[in-house]
């Protein structure tokens, strides 16, 4: 019943806004107003004030920011779609937070850490700017790699993280908020060498301080690869069976650990993934033709295999809307008419028939039609 | 047909050299200046609307409402919408300003224009038989067409439909469709079904006349016939200089035609002398521009519709120094001789016979 109502209120408050202003909500009129200060900002998301910016290590960006009130707050381990206006144009990416929820408790600020790539468009455009920008648009926080509440009376079961690089944010952060330790908990931290590793200071002084957190630092540079199953046998704090994953990385790394992990008998459902980046899937094959149809116009572009058809489409002077460019923040959501698509995240391929797809991370898998 | 088709494909790689110039440099300065616009739109709209009210005053604060809702209505027609609505700001990936999302104050539905606008007209444009916009197949324009005797009044019917530009635009599909009358073309492709174009006009359509002669009227009151009088009157500006700049853009006396044989396959060299001969600039200063979304370069817009239109001022020498190279004529002059030349244009062809456009 209530559903019915705010839905007939959603409907009502849409028309009319349209009917007035001629846009789906009267932010949107109204934005050149409210925010003639601060243009930066993109209409659909938060506004964050940055506090203070700084390096963890030479790559790695930390800026701290205070969302504006309505900003709905984060479990650690979450991340939000960060969105910077960037010589004329909104460019996103997503990042983990990496503060403590106490931190937002307390003084009501998060904090982002940024590996700083060189090809990289946001990060390069963000360490740029950082020095003249007082706001940044956020999204509220998404994603469900969390930590699995533990359940009082179930037997404890201890908790194994895996970092790689930057991918130590959401894990830190988690760490970070933890009030109550009640089992072990090991983090293998995989860095090229120790002068890459953001929060290693602060990651030192609570395995000091916290008998039941064994920090494992992996300089691969030195050392090589994480074994992570050779070393959890080694390990006498935690069961490698009856223990919960955290692994944060590049998508390849975490697949590899979580095949390893699932053949030695962990249940799969206790092994959580986050992955960083988009994963190019190294295919092959001949160009193929994709017709991108806007309004009846139809432009026809050359969709070269493992490209994402966003890429493709930007190459040859079209302009669909986009966003976090790695399949978080559907804004680039379109409808196939005909063909099959290959999703470059999950390398699945789609039917042949009309569904929605995600520009940013389909390519053409055949011949194409595509509503922009 | 003067030039070969060698010439074309130069002057094609010489027009796309100009483009690349000014797309690739774009970035915070046209950002700002979009905005700006935006802004202004909104500061002319808002107080327009509250100024018409505080009429009781003195009347005078009425009629600045009404010219300050009227230029609102421009702004937004012609330097904003018209633009955007070509995608010449989707490069900024802004909600606001995106082609694909964006609505104006104006009866017709934003999908509706971009089909037969951006698509129609801008593709085909001055084919006799493919572009509807060169008549809108109510006037006769050239000898290209048999005369009839309604052209006789075609005078009264131009007036008639500068008045009601609004709404002339936002029926123009559905008179192209045969939705409601005529006999249906059995050749017609249709990309949009006719009760979604329907249900576009009235929807659209209704909204906009309850803003203006419900909504706002009641709002306001014991004033609410100096607000319904004064809607009307800014609707009435407004209509009356889209159609006099557009008018003035492609009704000129020097202005080309084209027959559906000499345009088939043609490249895009081609395509471009005929975007240069079919379309007409005229002068003017920097806010007269402005007011006219830029369209008072139409050749440049008709060459590069897809070019954030403050930049047609800048690149108008380039093209025209080209076009001279080649030996194209460009049709410029002062808004009132453009115009002078449409009017007798009109009463022209308004009798039969009269003299073959060139192409």
């Amino acid at each position: 019943m209530n559903e019915t109502i705010s839905l007939w209120g959603q409907r009502l408050y849409r028309q009319f806004s349209l009917m007035l202003a001629n846009q789906p909500k009267l932010s949107y009129y109204l934005q050149p107003l409210l925010r003639w200060n601060n243009a930066e900002l993109h209409p659909d998301y938060y506004s964050a004030r940055i506090v203070d910016s700084g390096w963890e290590t030479e790559q790695i960006l930390s800026v701290w920011l205070e969302p504006e009130p309505s900003w709905t707050g984060f479990t650690p381990g979450q991340h939000l779609l960060v969105t910077l206006l960037h010589q004329g144009r909104y460019i996103s990416r997503s990042f983990s937070i990496s503060s403590s929820s106490g931190l937002f408790a307390q003084q009501k600020q998060i904090r982002i850490s940024c590996r700083i790539q060189p090809q990289g468009q946001f990060t390069k455009a963000l360490a740029a700017d950082i020095a003249k920008l007082t706001h940044l648009s956020i999204s509220a926080a998404t994603g469900d790699f969390v930590l699995e509440p533990q359940t009082d009376g179930a037997p404890q079961q201890s908790i194994v993280m895996v970092a790689a690089g930057s991918g130590i944010t959401p894990l830190w952060s988690m760490l970070n908020s933890l009030r109550c330790w009640t089992s072990p908990v090991v983090l293998f931290y995989c860095v090229k060498n120790a002068a890459q590793a953001a929060f290693l200071t602060e990651l030192r002084l609570l395995a000091a301080k916290q008998p039941l957190f064994e920090l494992q630092l992996i300089e691969t540079a030195s050392t090589g690869r994480l074994n992570l199953v050779q070393q959890l046998k080694e390990n006498t704090k935690v069961s490698l069976t009856n223990a919960l994953y955290y692994l944060c990385g590049p998508a390849a790394m975490s697949r590899q650990y979580k095949d390893d992990l699932i053949q030695q008998g962990v249940p799969s459902d206790a092994v959580h993934a986050e992955r960083f980046g988009l994963e190019l899937a190294a295919t092959q094959g001949p160009v193929k033709q994709a017709l991108l149809i806007e309004q009846g116009k139809v432009t026809t572009i050359e969709a070269a295999a493992g490209v994402p058809l966003l890429q493709a489409a930007e190459q040859q002077g079209l302009s669909p809307r986009f966003g976090c460019r790695i399949g978080v923040c559907y804004q680039c959501v379109c409808q196939k008419k005909s063909g099959q698509v290959l999703n470059l995240r999950t390398g699945q391929i789609s039917g042949d028939g009309p569904e929605q797809i995600q520009l940013c991370i389909s390519a053409a898998h055949s011949d194409l039609q595509i509503e922009l | 047909m003067k030039l070969t088709e060698q010439q074309l494909s130069e002057l094609a790689a010489e027009l796309d050299q100009v483009k690349a110039n000014v797309m690739n440099q774009l970035g915070d300065k046209e950002a700002r200046y979009i905005r700006r616009m935006l802004l202004t739109q909104r500061l002319s709209a808002i107080s327009g609307r509250i100024l018409m009210v505080l009429g009781f005053v003195t009347p005078w604060l009425w009629v600045f409402g009404v010219a300050l809702l009227a230029l609102a209505k421009i702004l937004d027609n012609m330097e904003i919408g018209h633009n955007v609505l070509h995608g010449q700001y989707d490069w900024m990936n802004d909600p606001v300003l995106h082609s694909k999302r964006f609505e104006w104050d104006i009866a017709c539905d934003a999908g509706s224009w971009k089909r037969t606008h951006n698509f129609e007209h801008h593709t085909y444009t001055n084919i006799i038989g493919k572009d509807r916009d060169f008549g809108y197949g109510l006037l006769r324009l050239s000898n290209d067409f048999r005369w009839r005797l309604r052209n006789l009044w075609q005078f009264v019917t131009y007036l008639l439909l500068s008045t009601l530009f609004q709404w002339g635009v936002s029926y123009h599909e559905l008179a192209g469709e045969r939705v409601f009358f005529g006999k249906k073309k059995a050749d017609r492709v249709n990309s949009v079904s006719h009760s979604d174009l329907k249900k576009a006009f009235f929807g659209k359509g209704a909204r906009q006349l309850f803003k203006d002669y419900v909504f706002f009227p009641l709002i306001a009151g014991p004033m609410w016939l100096w607000v319904l009088a004064g809607n009307v009157l800014a609707n009435l500006i407004r209509n009356l200089w889209t159609s006099t700049v557009i008018f003035c853009g492609h009704f000129t006396a020097d202005v080309h035609t084209f027959t559906q044989q000499q345009c088939e396959g043609e490249s895009r060299g081609h395509w471009y002398y005929r975007q240069i001969l079919g379309s007409s600039n005229f002068t003017g200063p920097r806010w007269f521009h402005i007011l006219t979304g830029h369209l008072s370069c139409q050749i440049e817009h008709h060459l590069y519709p897809d070019m954030p239109a403050l930049h047609y001022l800048t690149v108008a020498p380039q093209v025209q120094a080209i076009a001279k190279k080649y030996g194209i004529a460009y049709n410029s002059g002062s808004f009132l001789r453009q115009y002078a030349t449409v009017v007798g244009r009109i009463i022209r062809y308004s009798f039969p016979g009269g003299k073959a456009t060139p192409a």
